[in-house]
């Protein structure tokens, strides 16, 4: 799985954080500084939650194939 | 309300299959008079149209879709917040005399450095660092009714806590806190015939005198405080100048103190006809997250705000002409049925829960993180020290206009008493 975020649709609500604290990395501002990253296994559920509490839709969700759980990806 | 279609079958250029859509509404926010004719209003307007336009006011579009409010706010370039005409807000329809709000009511670039500035002074870290004052304020304003079993929870809480915070960190002396918070908290709050709402509005004039004082004050002797931080900063290579100082600050108040404090209103009623929430908010830090998220989406304390087209553009299928204004209603789109599932009922651990209470795009409102430690706080020791707190229903006001902040004028209460932790 890997994750998407435009920096240009972030306005620093923070939320990506509260709900996946251990996968987005937000700058002293509060808006998020994780353009791109692959995400383990274990943070997939955190990932997917700070993307679907994004109120601006800043954060897409890549998954592979190789996923496997069957989620569809969220944005 | 009526509903028509005043221009359809007119065609747009070079458009010929697209039709002008002018749906025209019978609405007027300022006849909101209570929480739930602001809501009925609003939804009505939903099911007759996403984007429509009224005469009221002057003229203007109404928007209230979620899709349509979230859209305009995100389009800046299109959707202006920029101030106009220098003694009125451009932030409401109608003509609402107040001296300008920075960095509000300006768009990039001159937006860009006024916002820096209250995004360090706002960000989540500084309010990780403002925590323990936002805890010290809450525990000393419940010590002050603590003993007695009665408050009236408007004036004794939701009111003076932010007010505490936002002017403590701001750096105004004390003695001020308490007409300063009532000049915002009386415009919302009082009936507009009363000699007291006519005293608050001349009192947001006392506000801005004191914020040029204690401005020129910090040019010549700086503290530790926001404003010294502010007059502090340079913009474009220059000291920040001193009207820009002075509508940043007034952005600060005026966001800070009478909206937090619908929010916990909100929050206090709510649960005083649903007290079986009470326990699992404070047993749950989760659930707290999730309720303050729902509190907001149910009670948006800012319900609208306005905007001003730059140019000619698009929403909704509706054809805005530069100039007209629009008036977004955050309510309305957190009430959308088509953005959340049963949108009518209060669902605490609601997820996702993409809510615009405050705003969204480049304006969100940048005391967002503060006002949820604000709120969370105020909720978790008010549940904890007073969690039989009983209001008769009959004695909860409202304010009298639901057009732009809602909320409560007196809450009053009994509960147990208990004791004084300063």
């Amino acid at each position: 799985m890997r994750i998407r975020v435009d920096p240009e649709l972030c306005t620093g609500h923070a939320l990506c954080q509260l709900h996946g604290p251990d996968v987005y990395v937000l700058d002293d501002l509060g808006y998020n500084t994780t353009s791109s990253r692959v995400v383990p296994p274990e943070l997939w559920e955190q990932a997917r939650k700070g993307a679907l509490a994004c109120p601006e839709g800043a954060i897409a969700i890549e998954e592979d194939e190789n996923d496997e759980d069957g989620s569809t990806s969220a944005s | 309300m009526t509903v028509g279609n005043a221009g359809e079958g007119r065609q747009m250029d070079g458009q010929p299959e697209r039709r002008v859509r002018r749906p025209l509404i019978d609405f007027d926010h300022y006849r909101q008079r209570s929480l739930s004719e602001s809501d009925t209003a609003w939804r009505r307007a939903r099911e007759q149209s996403p984007v429509a336009w009224t005469e009221a006011n002057g003229g203007h579009w109404v928007v209230s879709g979620y899709r349509e409010v979230a859209s305009a706010f995100k389009n800046w370039e299109a959707f202006s917040s920029a101030r106009t005409e220098p003694e009125f807000s451009s932030l409401s329809v109608g003509s609402l005399r107040i001296a300008p709000l920075y960095p509000e009511e300006l768009d990039p670039p001159a937006w860009q450095p006024l916002r820096r500035i209250v995004n360090e002074l706002l960000s989540p870290g500084a309010v990780r660092r403002l925590q323990p004052r936002v805890a010290y304020w809450v525990t000393y304003y419940i010590d002050q009714v603590i003993e007695s079993g009665q408050s009236e929870m408007a004036a004794d809480i939701a009111c003076p806590v932010p007010a505490a915070v936002a002017l403590e960190l701001l750096g105004f002396p004390q003695s001020d806190w308490e007409r300063i918070s009532n000049a915002f908290h009386g415009t919302a709050s009082l009936d507009r015939q009363t000699v007291d709402f006519a005293q608050a509005v001349e009192d947001l004039d006392w506000v801005s005198t004191r914020i040029r004082e204690e401005l020129s004050e910090r040019r010549r002797n700086p503290r530790d405080d926001a404003m010294s931080f502010i007059v502090s900063h340079e913009v474009d290579g220059r000291p920040i100048s001193p009207s820009d100082a002075e509508a940043l600050v007034l952005l600060v108040v005026g966001g800070g103190v009478d909206t937090t404090t619908s929010l916990t209103s909100a929050a206090l009623v709510h649960l005083n006809r649903y007290p079986e929430l009470r326990e699992p908010l404070v047993e749950d830090p989760a659930l707290l997250d999730s309720g303050t998220e729902e509190f907001l989406r149910m009670y948006p304390p800012a319900r609208t705000h306005a905007r001003i087209a730059a140019r000619d553009t698009e929403l909704g299928g509706c054809p805005i002409a530069k100039g007209d204004r629009v008036l977004l209603s955050e309510v309305s789109a957190c009430h959308d049925e088509g953005a959340f599932a049963d949108a009518g009922r209060f669902i605490v651990d609601r997820f996702p829960n993409r809510h615009a209470a405050f705003g969204l795009g480049i304006h969100r409102c940048p005391g967002s993180h503060l006002a949820r430690a604000q709120f969370k706080e105020t909720m978790r020791q008010v549940l904890t020290r007073m969690p039989d707190y009983v209001v008769d229903p009959g004695q909860i006001t409202e304010y009298p206009n639901w057009s732009s902040i809602g909320g409560w004028a007196r809450i009053p209460a009994t509960f147990t008493p208990g004791r004084r932790l300063l």
